[in-house]
């Protein structure tokens, strides 16, 4: 009876603008911030350096070949680049002053032995979740991280031997060795070395920095070292910015690095346009509900004044006004959420069939947005609700 | 529930001359159970009377409390209380919802403290001569009829004082006794006074007690 009283003679047209632009608000609300996450987590977890980090150097000229213009680092330049707003980080990439051997030591594997050349990055680059990076003289392993070229290579010469080929999973048992060594190889030290992960982003196996530092003390000839590659990390979706500024300072990276950097900052940067405006639509349409909540208590004021005259509790009232609304609103929330899930069935489809293959899963993101616009509008129409309920007491 | 005025003034009457044994200015006493007629012409403050009893109204000097207690420092918990199961009202506009049927109108007023089955409620509809307009929407009855459903509906629910502010203006003299009728009845079973603000007519009902303005 009292929704009757209160909700049945009400002009909707005002209400069910409001609820189609809530709805739509909602459903691109979720689409975008769902594949705002999606297109950012992109490249997670297949690499071991994080998915905006590139590894460059500068560009090999005509002039740097005759000597003429330095490829090297100078700390002054690192720092310079550091200081741009699009830049998360600027490291220097260390590689070996001493002379290293690879060599397979394993009874299962055909013997394989190389003369190899190491590197090494700031552990800020590397996604160290699951890997033990550390590693301290006296170590029974050197933790290494492979080029996945290298696997590559290894299968090609294990298939060539008739030996079947190795996973990732089994190459991390492998047994290696490095031989160090110094110049005139008067100083040698054979240590074991242990696969932790690979990377398609670095040409040169990767050690912890106090391997490199222990080796190069122990036998580089002590020329000084030169930095001629860097490793940038950039902010998310402004990758474009990495770029021109790679351009201008005649700078290079690897190709399938700046793809990957430059497709997730436009597709980021295009979802962040709808996020933007689903927040807007969101807004908009619940200030809209707001105000039809409001236009309704003014037109039920008689009604409202009497029932609590009557003795109807103020909060009695409140609440009816506050539930109706709030329902409207979940209602308007469900079906956003359904129409997203029919969205998300065919944008799933054609990402995967454009090439990226981006995790169909639901994100927590997307569905914490709608949770907090669900809360937000509730507070706000509680809050409305007991203004206008208790302006008529 | 013993209500006292304590020399009241509301503002509008501020400005009027009123005899010495009218209610406002004066120290005023409405003992619980007691029958009291408010006798008043028009423009005197006998809507004031029952809007500012009732505590709807705040512009006035002066004291009103219910067994001792200033109705100023209630609050809306305590009013709605007051207002459930103390005090009931007919008010001079009535105050029905016009697009709700009878049924609906004194369903919403006793489903708070359910005080009748809707057969005694319509009963009472019968013995006012109304109970054909019982699915009828309030706003398209007369208000001679609209009055006994006011009526009707004050009586839905446990109270120690009823107030009518002139619940017979549209009513013939044998309508008015059904309803003084049903009113004393009321009263009685449940030791309840109530006031009557009326201009001028006593209903030849023996009042315990008449009010002036």
């Amino acid at each position: 009876m009292l929704n009757k009283l209160l909700f049945k003679n009400q002009d909707r047209k005002q209400l069910v603008i409001a609820i189609i632009g809530a709805f739509m608000g909602i459903t691109f609300l979720i689409t975008s911030i769902h594949y705002l996450i999606k297109v950012n987590e992109f490249g997670e977890g297949e690499d071991i350096l994080g998915p905006n980090t590139i590894i460059v150097q500068k560009e090999v000229s005509n002039a740097s070949t005759l000597g003429l213009s330095k490829t090297d680092f100078s700390l002054n330049e690192i720092e310079k680049m550091k200081a741009n707003h699009f830049i998360k980080d600027v490291k220097p990439v260390l590689a070996n002053n001493f002379d290293i051997f690879f060599k397979i030591d394993d009874p299962l594997v055909p013997p394989f032995s190389t003369v190899i050349f190491i590197q090494t990055v700031d552990p800020d680059f590397i996604e160290l979740d699951e890997i033990d990076w550390n590693w301290k003289e006296g170590d029974e392993y050197v933790p290494m991280i492979m080029p996945r070229d290298f696997i590559v290579m290894l299968n090609t010469f294990m298939s060539a031997n008739n030996i079947p080929q190795v996973s990732d999973d089994l190459a991390k048992d492998i047994k290696i060795v490095f031989e160090l060594s110094n110049k005139d190889n008067s100083q040698k030290e054979t240590v074991k070395v242990k696969i932790v992960g690979f990377t398609s982003e670095v040409s040169s196996l990767l050690v912890p920095e106090s391997f490199m530092t222990y080796g190069n003390d122990k036998f580089s000839d002590g020329s000084k070292q030169k930095i001629t590659q860097i490793m940038i990390s950039g902010e998310e979706s402004k990758f474009g910015l990495v770029e021109e500024m790679l351009k201008k300072r005649g700078l290079e990276s690897k190709d399938s690095q700046m793809i990957v950097g430059r497709l997730k900052s436009m597709v980021g940067t295009l979802f962040l346009v709808v996020l933007g405006i689903s927040i807007i639509a969101v807004f908009v349409s619940g200030l809209v509900l707001i105000q039809y909540m409001q236009l309704l208590m003014s037109r039920n004021a008689y009604e409202v004044r009497t029932l609590m005259r009557m003795g109807h509790h103020p909060k009695k009232i409140i609440r009816m006004f506050f539930v109706y609304f709030v329902k409207i609103f979940g209602i308007v929330a469900s079906l956003g959420l359904v129409l997203f899930f029919i969205f998300k069935f065919f944008l799933d489809d054609m990402f995967s069939t454009g090439g990226l293959y981006i995790g169909t899963e639901i994100t927590i993101g997307s569905i914490a947005a709608l949770l907090i616009a669900y809360l937000l509008f509730a507070f706000a129409s509680y809050r409305t609700a007991t203004k206008g309920i208790f302006n008529e007491y | 529930m013993k209500i006292k005025l304590d020399k009241v003034m509301p503002q509008p009457l501020a400005s009027i001359k009123h005899s010495d044994k009218s209610i406002w200015g004066n120290e005023i006493e409405l003992s619980p159970q007691k029958k009291i007629l408010l006798n008043a012409s028009s423009g005197k403050g006998k809507s004031t009377f029952a809007t500012t009893v009732f505590g709807l109204r705040d512009d006035y000097s002066g004291t009103i409390t219910y067994d001792g207690r200033d109705i100023r420092t209630l609050n809306v918990d305590d009013w709605t209380e007051i207002r459930m199961n103390k005090l009931s009202v007919v008010f001079q506009d009535l105050q029905l919802f016009p697009k709700l049927s009878v049924r609906e109108n004194l369903l919403l007023k006793n489903s708070l403290t359910d005080t009748y089955s809707e057969e005694e409620l319509k009963q009472h509809l019968t013995m006012l001569e109304i109970e054909d307009k019982w699915e009828q929407k309030c706003g398209l009855l007369s208000m001679g009829q609209q009055q006994r459903v006011a009526i009707v509906r004050s009586l839905a629910q446990p109270f120690e004082w009823l107030i009518m502010d002139e619940p017979f203006s549209h009513l013939d003299e044998e309508n008015t006794q059904r309803c003084l009728k049903l009113i004393d009845a009321r009263a009685n079973k449940i030791n309840a006074g109530f006031v009557l603000t009326t201009l001028g007519d006593d209903h030849n009902f023996n009042f315990d007690q008449e009010l002036n303005l």
